[in-house]
């Protein structure tokens, strides 16, 4: 009983790993090309990243080397400087155009491809009013100011 | 191969063709499966049909599941199963929400699932880093900046998606060829010549980080430098970035084509002179 498992479980482990490797990269790609939010894209990436590390982590068990986890410390990094370049530059795309959407820029396509042109959807559901708890008001109500009301709306 | 066995006398062929082909059904129905369940549950016109796509998922991952050897013992099993399955379910919903807030907080609980299996392979301070780079740095620094932009309610490019009907098919089937070749070249691979004596030794020594350090700092060395230099390269880029866009004028308006700031003059110190 020993002897097998011994020989047995890293492979099973190791495919396995490997099972759930893939999953979490298909599940990254699928999130990469399917979503319009950059930021989800960007959470995409990611999570392909994640998938990957799982595997090397995997193989580096199944073989007894250290490679594994060393490369993983690698991703880890280049996922660090990856983050912090994307949501920089995320954050540049938001301020020219104000929104989180990548369809924004389909005008910096060749001019061969067509305009992808949204489809009509029905309005969600109006937002449930949710009720604040209101305290008694003592003394003189301040004053808000107008341009604290746009971004304090429910103030 | 399988078009002349249909062909063939179906009744007397039948049962024994479904009993010796029942991998190959089990993944094919899984990957069928997956794709349908992944396409219900991506953000579409409509809300129909997420719950349905949810257990459809479930399902599917059970049928990939099933094809896959246990470890033997049923603690490692339960435990590899609970890791496994949360680590996939968060990631298939940080996918799948339609508010960006929670989609990144289910990615930290695929992140948290990771480094459980980062723990389960031996691996304690890939776990530990994980949860600390990922969990603690990137994903605040993105909740950051999901605040700056504050997303308001369920924008119309959060409720709809690019063509899920032609990549989650795709994904599914990705995953099942995946599958079967692990399954076939895996485990007609021989294993690697080790022993438990071989594994306490290296890569499961109780002295985890010593070794870890020790390989990292001897073979990896200039790979260590190279990616301290990519660490400051990466800081000095996104203050680059952002610094950059500062100068343009009346940025909340500016149109795109406008959007074409000369970074090396800003960079030469062009603002103060």
């Amino acid at each position: 009983m020993p002897d097998e498992t011994a020989v047995i479980a890293p492979v099973a482990l190791l495919q396995n790993y490997l099972l759930v490797g893939g999953l979490l990269f298909v599940l990254g790609l699928v999130g990469f090309l399917c979503r319009r939010n950059m930021i989800i894209m960007f959470l995409a990436v990611e999570l392909m990243l994640q998938g990957v590390s799982v595997s090397l982590v995997g193989w580096g068990r199944y073989h007894n080397d250290w490679g594994g986890q060393a490369l993983t410390i690698f991703i880890l990094t280049v996922a660090a400087c990856e983050a912090a370049i994307a949501l920089a530059l995320i954050m540049t795309l938001y301020r020219a155009s104000g929104k989180l959407d990548i369809a924004v820029w389909q005008q910096e396509r060749e001019a061969s491809q067509p305009a992808y042109v949204d489809q009509e959807l029905p309005e969600p559901p109006p937002e449930v009013d949710k009720h604040w708890p209101q305290l008694t008001p003592s003394g003189i109500e301040p004053e808000i100011p107008a341009s604290e009301t746009i971004y304090r709306s429910h103030v | 191969m399988i078009a002349p066995l249909f062909a063939a006398d179906v009744a007397s062929q039948s049962p024994s063709w479904v009993a010796s082909h029942a991998q190959q059904i089990q993944i094919a129905l899984g990957a069928l499966l997956a794709a349908l369940a992944l396409w219900l549950i991506l953000p579409r016109a409509s809300q129909r049909g997420r719950i349905l796509g949810g257990v459809l998922g479930i399902v599917s991952l059970g049928l990939f599941a099933a094809q896959f050897p246990r470890l033997g013992d049923w603690l490692d099993d339960s435990m590899f199963v609970v890791l496994a399955t949360l680590t996939v379910l968060a990631a298939a919903a940080a996918m799948t929400f339609r508010n960006p807030v929670y989609c990144a907080i289910w990615f930290a609980l695929a992140l948290l699932g990771t480094a459980g299996l980062f723990f389960f392979q031996g691996a304690q301070f890939l776990g530990v880093a994980t949860v600390v780079v990922y969990a603690g740095a990137i994903l605040v620094t993105f909740l950051f900046v999901l605040m700056l932009a504050n997303p308001k309610g369920e924008a119309y490019y959060d409720r709809v998606s690019w063509e899920a009907w032609i990549s989650a098919p795709a994904a599914a089937v990705m995953v099942a060829v995946l599958t079967v070749s692990l399954s076939q070249n895996v485990a007609a691979a021989p294993p690697a010549p080790q022993s438990q004596a071989d594994l306490d030794r290296n890569i499961l020594a109780p002295q985890h980080m010593a070794h870890l350090g020790k390989h990292l700092f001897s073979e990896y060395l200039i790979a260590v430098e190279v990616a301290g230099t990519l660490l400051l390269v990466g800081l000095v880029g996104a203050v680059a970035i952002v610094a950059a866009d500062k100068e343009l004028p009346g940025r909340a308006g500016a149109t795109p084509a406008s959007f074409t700031t000369d970074l090396g003059e800003s960079g030469a110190g062009g603002r103060h002179a």
